[in-house]
């Protein structure tokens, strides 16, 4: 009988095992009004990502994570986006031919001029037809509308001020029937909150052509246009955050292919490389310029075409050197014709491929001179600012997460999509956290950020 | 009775945790843990094999066998850092045990075995939990098996040395930043260590202990790490690799006193420098791939000072009540605090009950709270840092028997 009573003590001692309380966190809107939340930008803003505007892109966009935090401090009714219809969505490229409509990239096996497969991002239906696509495209949501979130893939800040994005399919989609441009369809959703995101497309559009196409924003058209932008934001007083411009060379499209990416092995390739270019050498002596081509043994710099070398334009075959390692090689070169059809050693690459020191410097230039412009708006309007330029830089040497490691490496980094130049899942989360700490800090409010682990990288076969 | 040590084996078979303290589970008999955890200055039979081998010569009777289990069951929560995420472990019941048979072979020398699971630790997070990255599950456990000689000097003093035989065990899983990713660590070691201990009962008032435990170093050698990775991963990750690692199981020194009141109360504190600071690393070197698997992952543990006071009545020959409580100071390092072993400034009550039906054979029952403070801490080479905060319950029963 006695161990009956045992039993009970034992039982009672189990059952009072009681569970440790921490108090919730406990959000807070300060001083800011998140009731109806719209977000204002480019493809960082729609989405955009692996080359391509898709659903799930979308639904990761940091605005989209940003409503959904924006809902613990009392954001009202759906963050609406105009989603595309499929999950491998639509990006687009002008071609010499036309328009050529892609799907997203997906992480996959791709096979080498050499025969050799290497994992590369590949087409995540590479069998799509160009109509279906197109139509998926060219659709347009504007009945679902509108929407709260306005970004628009390739948007340069003077684009939305003016009539010219209608001939942009991604905000020609979802064009409300009265608009004429992005900036008129603010009122649409009469905003109580915003996040300005803009200015990145004024230098890359032109970055990623290579310097040799398109043109970097000058100064005062990206201040008039984004004035004019931020007026209209903040015109009943409406609070918000305003992001700057990250330096876009640190992005994988810059830095993923070596300047030296020519790598000899054989001394008898290496005495002919040099052997042929001895009448080039010879001639820029003669013309008492600097520029010298010459091979040796192990890694290489290309040789690229530079226009801007001071030759009449007869001599255009001329005008060519090697590249400084200080340049950069962009993502979008054939890299099949760096390894079979002798672009770089025999063949110059062609100068949409490569950006000079001169176009670097002409980049970085123009983005701190936004950046400078940003600032000043946001010190003349109740916006937070959010140095996304430095907060993005810090990823150049390495960030860790929640144990996940980041840096600005194509698809081994972790930050970036399979573009290079768009950020993946993850990225946009810390995007969002970054929003979110400076919308915190400047508002004194107090909103729960996201948990970086719930959002998937880059994902591999 | 058969019932009850039936259940207790049963599930000393379930691996078991503990939330104080690092790593480290002092729950080696049911009279000590319901007196505060305090046995260095006692004489409690066959248990002080483990609690001071020096009083073990004190025994009154000739044979002395004891046996016991306690039944930890351990809660933490945790609320990440600038997010309104919670978690909770999810941990398997932990069942430290005991068992201890010792005989005199002369009147002044005692010799005896004891079996005790002095550390280990099992912490169960969700799998999709925020710090799936730094562990998602651990079990780690050690059994120490001490043959023990004890020798009494005269009446008064007592001393006596253990030498043991420690098996190490351990197990966790932790999530790779890949798609679906994860690796696992498993691994068996062993290795020897001692203890050594002084009792000293200058008349019927007062007793004093002091006892060494001597650290013992698990190094694990060739365990087994399996690798779930996507296939385009597996060439620099593969599948099945093997791993070295070792974790100390830190030196302790206790100073123990015991004061009787009267014939009825016994008054009694001690305090136990545990040598924590030995834990400065835990590296992983692997056999394949190392340059991109190696780690060293900083613990930097300092010496913790853990004190005791403790209190037991004997009403009657047949029952006695016990009672104590202490503070122990968590060994963490607050920039280096992983969630594997969530060891926070705890303060522990206990309860103690004992029965002695027949004059030889007493039921012994404790019960241990453990409440550990909420406290902010960080793991600061993976940029993790949250608010934690742990509860334990442990009750505990054991048999005695001497004769």
């Amino acid at each position: 009988m006695k161990y009956r009573y045992l039993l009970y003590i034992l039982s009672l001692a189990i059952l009072t095992a009681c569970e440790p309380k921490i108090d919730e966190f406990s959000p807070s809107k300060g001083s800011a009004d998140f009731t109806t939340y719209l977000a204002f930008g480019n493809s960082l803003t729609a989405g955009y990502a692996d080359n391509a505007l898709y659903s799930g892109g979308q639904e990761n966009s940091y605005p989209n994570i940003l409503a959904n935090q924006f809902k613990t401090v009392g954001m009202q009714g759906d963050f609406k986006q105009p989603l595309m219809p499929t999950n491998n969505g639509v990006g687009v490229e002008l071609i010499s031919t036309g328009l050529f409509f892609h799907t997203k990239y997906i992480l996959g096996y791709a096979t080498d001029c050499l025969g050799q497969q290497s994992l590369a991002p590949v087409f995540a239906d590479p069998d799509a037809s160009q109509s279906d696509l197109q139509t998926q495209l060219f659709t347009s949501v504007a009945d679902q509308g509108p929407f709260n979130n306005i970004g628009v893939a390739g948007l340069k800040s003077y684009e939305a001020i003016s009539p010219i994005c209608q001939f942009n399919p991604y905000y020609a989609r979802f064009k409300s029937p009265d608009a004429n441009f992005v900036l008129e369809e603010i009122p649409k959703i009469n905003p109580t909150f915003f996040t300005l995101w803009l200015g990145a497309n004024d230098v890359l559009r032109y970055a990623t052509a290579g310097g040799a196409g398109d043109s970097i924003t000058s100064m005062p058209l990206f201040s008039s246009s984004m004035d004019a932008i931020i007026t209209s934001l903040t015109q009943y007083g409406t609070k918000g955050a305003i992001a700057n411009v990250p330096h876009i060379t640190s992005i994988p499209f810059f830095n993923t292919i070596p300047y030296n990416a020519i790598v000899l092995t054989d001394q008898g390739l290496v005495d002919a490389l040099n052997l042929g270019y001895v009448p080039y050498n010879a001639f820029m002596e003669a013309m008492g310029m600097e520029y010298r081509i010459n091979f040796q043994l192990g890694a290489n710099p290309m040789v690229i075409a530079d226009p801007t070398i001071p030759l009449p334009d007869s001599l255009a075959m001329l005008k060519i050197r090697q590249i400084k390692n200080t340049e950069l090689v962009l993502l979008s070169i054939p890299q099949d014709s760096i390894k079979c059809a002798y672009w770089g050693s025999q063949i110059p690459v062609p100068d949409q491929f490569t950006l000079s020191e001169s176009e670097i410097a002409a980049i970085s230039n123009a983005i701190d001179n936004y950046n400078i412009k940003i600032k000043d708006l946001a010190s003349l309007h109740p916006v937070a600012l959010v140095d996304m330029n430095t907060y993005l830089n810090e990823f150049k040497s390495g960030m860790v997460f929640d144990g996940i490691n980041f840096n600005v490496k194509f698809i081994e980094g972790g930050l970036f999509s399979l573009d290079g130049v768009h950020l993946n899942h993850r990225g946009y989360a810390l995007i969002a956290n970054y929003f979110i700490k400076d919308i915190n800090r400047t508002f004194n409010a107090n909103i729960p950020q996201v948990n970086i682990t719930d959002y998937p990288g880059v994902q591999f076969p | 009775m058969r019932k009850f040590i039936y259940i207790m084996l049963l599930f000393a078979i379930a691996t078991w945790s503990a939330h104080a303290g690092g790593y480290q589970v002092r729950l080696q008999g049911q009279k000590q843990t319901g007196i505060g955890l305090i046995g260095t200055p006692f004489n409690f039979g066959a248990s002080s094999m483990f609690y001071n081998p020096g009083a073990l010569s004190m025994m009154k009777n000739k044979y002395d066998f004891s046996l016991g289990a306690s039944f930890i069951m351990g809660k933490a929560v945790f609320q990440k850092d600038a997010t309104d995420y919670q978690a909770k472990t999810d941990n398997p019941i932990g069942t430290p045990f005991y068992f201890y048979g010792a005989g005199k072979i002369t009147d002044k020398l005692a010799v005896g075995l004891g079996v005790y699971t002095p550390f280990g630790t099992s912490t169960k997070w969700d799998d999709d939990w925020a710090g799936q990255m730094l562990i998602q599950n651990i079990s780690l456990q050690a059994i120490y098996y001490q043959l023990t000689a004890s020798y009494q000097i005269n009446e008064k003093i007592g001393i006596g040395a253990g030498f043991v035989y420690a098996t190490g065990k351990v197990k966790l899983n932790k999530a790779l930043p890949y798609n679906n990713s994860e690796v696992n660590l498993e691994g068996n070691t062993s290795n020897i260590g001692f203890n050594v201990g002084i009792y000293f009962k200058p008349n019927d008032k007062f007793s004093f202990g002091i006892d060494y435990r001597s650290k013992i170093i698990m190094k694990m050698e060739d365990g087994d790490a399996t690798f779930t990775v996507p296939s385009a991963l597996s060439s620099n990750l593969p599948k099945d690799n093997k791993f070295d690692a070792e974790l100390p199981m830190p030196a302790n020194l206790d100073f123990g006193l015991a004061f009787n009141v009267n014939e009825k109360l016994t008054l009694a504190a001690e305090v136990n420098w545990v040598m924590w600071s030995t834990y400065d690393s835990l590296i992983f070197t692997f056999k394949e791939s190392g340059d991109l698997l190696n780690t060293a992952n900083p613990r930097e543990y300092k010496d913790s000072w853990i004190i005791r006071i403790g209190g037991q009545y004997k009403l009657n020959d047949k029952l006695t009540f016990r009672a104590g409580g202490y503070y122990d100071p968590t060994p963490t390092n607050e920039k280096y605090f992983n969630p594997e072993t969530i060891s926070l400034n705890t303060t522990g009550l206990t309860l103690g009950l004992s029965y002695q039906p027949i004059e030889n054979l007493s039921i012994d029952l404790s019960y241990l709270h453990l409440f550990g403070q909420e406290a902010e801490k960080a793991y600061e080479p993976d940029n993790f840092s949250g608010k934690y905060k742990t509860q334990v319950s442990i009750p505990g029963i054991g048999i005695s028997y001497s004769f």
